[in-house]
Order: structure tokens, then C-alpha cells, then sequence
């Protein structure tokens, strides 16, 4: 290639990567102060910076199978249909490049920059947001299933196994304690009868069980009556109990048919003693968020905050045949398996608008719950399977510290060079320069991701790219050794290196391409800054500082020595 | 003209035999202890990092040092005991890991990290505390993660092998190979002498190091390669010698260079990338020795086992290693000229 091509392909590189790197406008969505989301438009380098730099949250979700078996395939289809609604809603958070995509078959990866409130954005990206708008009964179906549902309780031996666990360490304590000094109390002796698969010790434990049943039964003592029909206030010590009962299929079936029992948000204090909610509702729904169309947070002066909705025509129709229908019934309204608020009072047939009151919780609460009833309900329930958040400060003295890494390695190699080979490592100066520009632009284009470990993989990578120049100085030498004129020493210096540069290069970027693939996050910003910087160092030191060379021949002709 | 190692005639190869002893206790050395911390920390051998293991990382961020028994106390209180309570970098920053993960998903880091910081804004009224980092990682992901790394070590093993044997001779590829899992073999050692956390940047520097030792492998090798192409009646051995002598001032003067980068890195570049730094900077010195007495000597040893029908004109290999070893030391020749 002749030289002039040569020198205007360097400075077409150069003016390449001045493009790439030139800061740009870029205009990002942020909720303001008031809440409010609105545009503003930054001006910046395009070099993206990994959570690890920028601070931020980063939350990987997979289909909870906890409560059920979901086939693989399903999961697969779930995730795909999951991953636009969970792309919706951060859509809608406002958080500026917040990255929303697929890893493999089965997670969701969401990464927002900048996230502040790290609690926040996982409940708005797991919750699965199924609203439901359920009857609840008034025939008073519960209390009649009472006596068949303590049976079932005492059968499944539910309420003896949860007795057994504690008396059991009571039990257990009490022997350790007292030794042999005691024969054991009471009490112990129940307990041990009730989990005792012993025969002679049955009747003790059939003894307790109807005590306990004489005092209301395991499942109708959890419960007291409600303020309105089919509300039911089980004290909060007792929500784990119930809810426990309640997991158990035999429990369910047992249920008054055709009915669920589902707990409320709401708790409240009675007799200094705090309750919660349950409500006794229609298992099939009138309607579901299906049909919305609208929802959006409001301040009622009666209500405090609440989320307004407004449903679709089809919706619509279907609500106002149903709710006329129920005048004078109750509707709860249940969102992922909790009735939000007391059900209110069918005054009249409703149209397409409703609201959801949000208790005593906030605006931003409420902003929340529109934008995912918006965005609509995820298909299965999802769980988080990793999340790391990295608080801004940590990320700003990472960037700060790396920067004076490269700086200071950057000192150290250009010292080594220059002292070493005097004017040939002023040329390699030179390509490191360009090395740096060609690395950080090959990152911008390709839209790479900064991450920290890439900021040391780049460091890295300049104590390794002046190895292709020390190759090609070192023939050059062994050239000179052997008394070839400067310009021949050049050329067959470069000529002899070439096979090894290639081969060392090649084994290290197949090892990166590995590490490209198999890795996450950091690592892979890791990776490709490697990559990045090989090439680069590639192009720099066989292309470039031959042409520094060939410059200076040009300049100085018949050169008798070289300066190496 | 500066020059260092110039033209030198050292017989590196002699020396085999104490370099195989010095390396082999180094690693049975690592082993013994990796024993011992798996004894001590219930059969967790090698300090796994969340990303491993699962569970939950909170980073603490203080104004000034608090007293360790105030952190511990907090952890404690907020359900956490048992947990391990660390500083990290500096006496102001602290570090907790939290094991209270049951079944496949992630506890919430975040909520941890919150309920930590604020009972110890009770505890330590008037020193700002604030949560640097929370991470938390389900079980199901950390033991995949772990296959992950492992499937990445062995697959860059593989193609490395194949592109070894693509452009040189099997014999290469398998002596480059074999210095690879020396390099991962001292770097382990190395890890459980410095009971560093192995994360997943630093199963990215293991295999950098990796990379790097082959790169110094096949610089010696390729010089090798076309020192026997010329075809002189040497052995295997003085061929190998020659080569190591002559790529000798560029082995010097890269691994300056980047040892330089890596010592930057070390003391510069922070807490976070520290366990990183540690390994590359090892990674140097292993890289460099397993080019020379492991992959030179397994090369040897295979050429002696099967010889190539080429080495078989010249000296036998083993006629070579007693030669070798009744050469003496020639004079270094250090010096600018």
C-alpha cells in the first residue's frame, strides 16, 4: 500500500472514531420532583456505563413454580408474553435507558441506571397485577361450613401438627431443662400423644382435640364476624395459621362451593388487639383487568388517593349487565389474590368507570398500580431470582478510581517504552495514543457496555497491546544484529513478528469470545473491552507504527541507524 | 541501543527438575490448605462469592469508623446471626453476607440492606450510614452460574486446543494445554493462600491469565517452530533453550509492561476489583514460568516419548537431557550496548 494511502486510511480511522465519540444530545424520559414524567435532553460521550459505574438496579426474573408445575414450554411462551408487559411498565416507570430483555429461555433481566428506590422497582416488575372484581357472599355460607371445616382440620391433622411443633420444643426444652427431676407435665404428654404414631397414646390426643373443638374448633376459633356479610377478622397473630389451613386442598374443598376466601389489605385494631380481613367471595369473577382500558391516579377528598379506571365498551357492557344484577351486594376488588380496601355497596349498575381506593397509601403507591394495571397483568407470577443494586456513590469511585489506574498504567507503559527504545518507543507512544481513541471508539459504535472489570480489562489490555510493538522492535534488533540496512531490518522485523502476534492474539480473543458468552454483566463488559482493545492493538501496531515508520524513512533517506 | 538479556545462552531447561519440585509444593501446598478452610468453614474449600452460593451481599457505607461489635450487633438484631460482618478496603466500609436463603429465589437485598442500615442509625446516632450495595442471588441461579463458570473454563480450553493444533503440531497444542491447567492449578493454590472471594471477575481473570500464559507459550513456541525449520543439527532441547533465550528480552519487557498495568490496578483501582487484580498480578509470574518449565518440558517429553520422525535424524531427547545437564551456566551478558 503506498504511504499516502496509508496515512489517509490512520487519519480516516481517526476521524471515524472522533464520530463515534463525539458527545451527542440524547433525550431521556425522568419523573420529575412533582412526579410528573417529562423529557430533557444531556449531552454526553455515547460510552454507556455499566450498572457497576452508573449505580443502579439490575433485577433478574423467572416464573415462580413454587405453588405450581409449569411444563418448560409454557414457561417459554410465559416469559415471551411476560417480557412485553414488564417492558410496558418500565416504559411508563420513566427511568431513562432502562434495559428490559430476555437471558435464555426462562428469565427477564431488567436493568434500570440510576434507580434509587431499588424497592419500588421490583415490586413493579414482579407484582403480577390479575385484577379480579369478585361478589362477595351474603348468605352467610361460611358460618354453616364451619363445623365440617374444623372437622376436616382435625382430619388432615393440620391444627395437631402445628401444636406438635411447638409443644415438641417445649417438650424438649422442659427435658433438658429439668431433667429427670420431673416425670413431664400435661401438656407435654398431649403433645406427644398428637404426633405419636402410637395407638396407646391416641385417645389422650383425641382428648385435646375435642377440647379444642368444645371451644370453637381449630379453624372456626381463628375467625370472628365481620363488619359487613361475609367479612371475617382473624387476629394477626392468627394470619399465618389460617393461611396455612387455607394451602391445604382438603381445606379448600370444604369451603362453602363455589366460594374462595381471600385476605384483605387492610388491618385493623380492635380492642388493642390488630386484625386482618378476609372476605368470603364468588370463585368465577364478574369481570377481570382484562377489559380495562384506562387507569390512572387520582386524590379523592373522601377517599384519600385512589387509582380511577375506566373498562372498554365490551367491558363496560359486561359490568353494568352484572353489577345490575348484584344492587345491594358487595364487590371486592381483588388484585393478585388480595381484596383491596372494604368492598363497596352495588349502589346502582355501574358503567365503564370505576375506582380502587388505596387505603392510607400514597400518590406514588397509586402511580404504581395504574401504570401496572396500564401495562396489564403478567402471565404467570413471576419471582426474582438476582438482583444487585450498586448505590451511586460506589459507582462514582469506581469510575474514579479506574480512571486513575489507566492513567497511572498508562504512565508506567509509555516510561518503559521510551526509556527502552528511545525513538521507536516514541512511535509505539504514538500507537498507544491512537489505541486508546480506536478502543473507546470500537466500544461506542458497538455500543458496548463500561462495566468496571472492563475498565481493568482496558488497562490490561494497554500492558498487553505494546507487546506487538516489543515483538516487532526485538526482530528489528536481531535484523540489525545481522547487519541488514535500517529499511530491511524494518521490513523483515515486521515480516518475522507477524506470525506470532497473530497466533497470540487469536488464542487470547477466542478465549474472550468464550468469556463473551458465558458471561454476565461485568464480565461480559469485561470481555469485550479485551476484544475491542486486540483489535485495536492489532491495527496499531503492525499498521500504524509501520507507518510512522515508513515516514521517517521517507524523511531521512539513507538512514544508517535507527534509534531502538 | 538499551538492551537487557541480550543475547544470552542460559540452559533454563537444566533446571527443570527443581522448577517441577518448587511448582508441584506450591500447589500440593494450596491443596493442604484449601482442606484446611474447608474444615473451618463447613466444607466451603474456596471463598465462593453470593454470585456462587446464593444468597445476600449488603455493602455499608459509613462517615466515620464504626465499632465492629456495633455492625455485628445490628446484623443481629435484624434477624440476621450468624451472618458473616467484615470491613471492606478501609475501616468505614463493611461488608455482610447473609445466608438466609430458602428455596430458588432471591431474598430481597435491598430490604435487608434498609432494615440493616436503619437499626444501626439507632445504634450509632450521628455517623451517616448508607447501603453502597446490595446483592442477593437465588440458589437455583448461583449453582448455574457455577456451571456457567466452569463450562466457560473448559470450552476455552477446548477451542484453544483446537486452534493450537490448527497451527502447530498436536505436541504444542497438549504442552500449551497442560501449562493452562498448571496456570489454573497454582492460581487455585494461590486463591486459597490469599483466601480471596472468587466471584465471576475473577473467574474472568483466571481465564485472562489463562490467555496470557498461552500467548507467552506460543511466542516460545513459534520461535521453536521456526528455529526447526532451519533445519540445524540441533536437539529438541538446545532448539528449546535457544528459543527461550532469544524471546527472552521481549518475555522481560512485556511482562514489565503489564505486570506495571497490573500493580496500577492493584493499588489504584479500588476494593471491588481488588480479588481481580490479585490473580492477574499472579497471573504474571505463573504465565511466565509454566511457558518455560512446563509447556518447554512437556513438549520435551513428549517429543521423547514419540519422537517426530524428523527428531529422530538429530539427538534422541533423552541423550539431550544428560547433555544438558553436564553443560555449564554460560556468562548472563546484561548491558547496554
Amino acid at each position: 500500500m503506498p504511504l499516502k494511502w496509508r496515512i489517509l486510511t490512520i487519519i480516516g480511522l481517526c476521524l471515524v472514531s472522533v464520530f463515534f465519540l463525539f458527545p451527542r444530545n440524547v433525550t431521556q424520559r425522568l419523573r420529575g420532583s412533582n412526579g410528573v414524567l417529562h423529557d430533557t435532553t444531556v449531552r454526553h460521550v455515547p460510552l454507556r456505563r455499566g450498572l457497576d459505574l452508573e449505580g443502579g438496579t439490575y433485577l433478574a426474573l423467572e416464573v415462580d413454580d413454587s405453588k405450581q408445575q409449569i411444563p418448560a414450554d409454557k414457561k417459554k411462551d410465559a416469559i415471551d408474553r411476560a417480557l412485553k408487559t414488564v417492558r410496558t411498565r418500565m416504559d411508563g416507570y420513566g427511568v431513562s435507558e432502562s434495559v428490559v430483555q430476555k437471558q435464555g429461555d426462562d428469565r427477564i433481566v431488567v436493568q434500570i441506571p440510576g434507580e434509587k428506590d431499588p424497592e419500588r422497582a421490583r415490586s413493579l416488575v414482579e407484582q403480577q397485577a390479575f385484577l379480579q372484581f369478585n361478589i362477595t357472599d351474603k348468605s352467610g355460607a361460611l358460618e354453616r361450613a364451619l363445623p365440617k371445616l374444623d372437622q376436616v382440620v382435625k382430619q388432615r391433622g393440620l391444627a395437631a401438627a402445628t401444636g406438635a411443633d411447638t409443644s415438641n420444643k417445649t417438650g424438649a426444652q422442659n427435658k433438658a431443662l429439668q431433667g429427670l427431676l420431673t416425670s413431664g407435665d400435661t401438656s407435654k404428654k398431649v403433645a406427644l400423644g398428637k404426633t405419636g404414631k402410637d395407638s396407646a397414646k391416641k385417645d389422650s390426643a383425641a382428648a385435646a382435640d375435642s377440647l379444642k373443638l368444645q371451644a370453637g374448633g381449630a379453624f372456626s376459633s381463628l375467625i370472628q364476624q365481620g363488619g359487613m356479610p361475609g367479612e371475617f377478622y382473624v387476629a394477626t397473630t392468627d394470619v399465618p395459621t389460617l393461611d396455612k389451613f387455607l394451602a391445604d386442598s382438603a381445606v379448600r374443598a370444604a369451603l362453602p362451593p363455589g366460594k374462595d376466601m381471600v385476605p384483605g389489605t387492610d388491618s385493623s385494631s380492635l380492642q388493642n388487639k390488630w386484625y386482618k380481613a378476609y372476605y368470603l367471595v364468588d370463585h368465577n369473577p364478574i369481570i377481570t383487568g382484562d377489559y380495562l382500558s384506562n387507569a390512572r391516579p387520582n386524590q379523592s377528598p373522601t377517599d384519600g388517593t385512589i387509582v380511577e379506571f375506566s373498562l372498554s365498551n365490551e367491558g363496560g357492557r359486561r359490568f353494568r349487565n352484572e353489577t345490575g344484577k348484584h344492587i345491594g351486594d358487595y364487590m371486592a376488588i381483588i388484585l393478585d389474590g388480595r381484596v383491596m380496601g372494604r368492598p363497596p355497596v352495588i349502589q346502582g349498575a355501574i358503567g365503564t368507570r370505576g375506582q380502587i381506593t388505596m387505603g392510607g397509601k400514597g400518590l406514588s403507591d397509586a402511580q404504581d398500580l395504574a401504570l401496572v394495571l396500564n401495562a396489564g397483568a403478567l402471565p404467570v407470577q413471576l419471582r426474582v431470582a438476582e438482583t444487585h443494586s450498586i448505590g451511586p456513590s460506589l459507582g462514582e469511585d469506581s469510575i474514579n478510581k479506574g480512571l486513575r489506574a489507566t492513567l497511572i498504567s498508562v504512565a508506567l507503559v509509555v516510561v518503559i517504552m521510551l526509556v527502552y527504545y528511545r525513538f521507536s518507543g516514541l512511535l509505539a507512544v504514538g500507537g498507544l495514543a491512537l489505541y486508546v481513541l480506536y478502543t473507546l471508539a470500537a466500544l461506542a459504535g458497538f455500543d458496548a457496555v463500561l462495566t468496571l472489570p472492563g475498565i481493568a480489562g482496558f488497562v490490561l489490555s494497554i500492558g498487553m497491546a505494546v507487546d506487538a510493538n516489543v515483538l516487532i522492535f526485538e526482530r528489528i534488533r536481531e535484523e540489525l544484529d545481522r547487519g541488514k540496512t535500517v529499511r530491511t531490518a524494518i521490513d523483515e522485523g515486521f515480516r518475522h513478528a507477524m506470525p506470532a502476534i497473530v497466533d497470540s492474539n487469536v488464542s487470547t480473543i477466542l478465549t474472550a469470545a468464550v468469556l463473551y458468552q458465558y458471561g454476565t454483566g461485568p464480565v461480559k463488559g469485561f470481555a469485550v473491552t479485551l476484544i475491542a482493545g486486540i483489535f485495536a492493538s492489532l491495527v496499531t501496531s503492525i499498521f500504524v507504527v509501520r507507518t510512522f515508520y515508513l515516514l521517517w524513512l521517507n524523511r531521512s533517506r539513507g538512514a544508517q541507524t535507527l534509534s531502538i | 541501543m538499551l538492551r537487557i538479556l541480550h543475547d544470552t545462552k542460559y540452559d533454563f531447561i537444566k533446571h527443570w527438575k527443581t522448577a517441577a519440585i518448587g511448582t508441584i509444593a506450591f500447589i500440593v501446598l494450596g491443596f493442604i490448605l484449601l482442606g484446611v478452610h474447608a474444615a473451618r468453614h463447613n466444607g466451603e474449600a474456596l471463598n465462593e462469592s453470593v454470585e456462587f452460593t446464593g444468597g445476600t451481599v449488603v455493602q455499608l457505607t459509613f462517615q466515620n469508623p464504626p465499632s465492629a461489635d456495633a455492625v455485628r450487633g445490628a446484623v443481629d438484631q435484624a434477624g440476621f446471626a450468624g451472618s458473616e460482618v467484615t470491613t471492606f478496603g478501609d475501616s468505614r466500609n463493611y461488608l455482610v453476607k447473609v445466608q438466609t436463603l430458602q428455596g430458588p429465589g432471591a431474598s430481597n437485598a435491598d430490604s435487608v440492606g434498609a432494615h440493616i442500615a436503619q437499626l444501626l442509625r439507632q445504634r450509632v446516632p450521628g455517623n451517616a450510614v448508607t447501603v453502597a450495595r446490595a446483592e442477593s442471588v437465588g440458589s437455583s441461579v448461583g449453582s448455574e452460574l457455577k456451571t456457567r463458570a466452569i463450562t466457560a473454563i473448559l470450552i476455552s480450553f477446548a477451542v484453544t486446543l483446537i486452534y493450537l493444533a490448527f497451527r502447530f503440531e498436536w505436541r504444542f497444542g497438549v504442552a500449551a494445554i497442560i501449562a493452562s491447567a498448571h496456570d489454573i492449578l497454582t492460581t487455585l493454590a494461590f486463591l486459597a493462600m490469599m483466601r480471596l472471594e472468587i466471584s465471576l471477575t475473577v473467574v474472568a481473570a483466571i481465564l485472562t491469565v489463562i490467555g496470557y500464559s498461552l500467548n507467552d507459550t506460543i511466542i516460545i513456541f513459534d520461535r521453536v517452530r521456526e528455529n526447526l525449520k532451519k533445519q540445524r543439527k540441533e536437539s529438541l532441547y538446545e532448539v528449546l533453550n535457544r528459543s527461550i533465550n532469544e524471546t527472552l528480552p521481549r518475555s522481560v519487557l512485556t511482562h514489565a509492561t503489564v505486570f506495571a498495568a497490573t500493580l496500577a490496578l492493584l493499588i489504584f483501582a479500588g476494593e471491588v476489583i481488588r480479588p481481580f487484580s490479585w490473580v492477574m498480578a499472579f497471573g504474571v509470574f505463573t504465565g511466565t514460568f509454566s511457558s518455560i518449565y512446563v509447556a518447554g518440558a512437556i513438549l520435551l517429553w513428549i517429543e521423547h516419548k514419540w519422537p517426530r520422525a524428523a527428531a529422530t535424524e538429530n539427538k534422541g531427547t533423552a541423550r539431550a537431557l544428560a547433555e544438558g545437564r553436564r553443560r555449564e551456566q554460560p556468562a548472563a551478558s546484561v548491558g547496554s550496548r
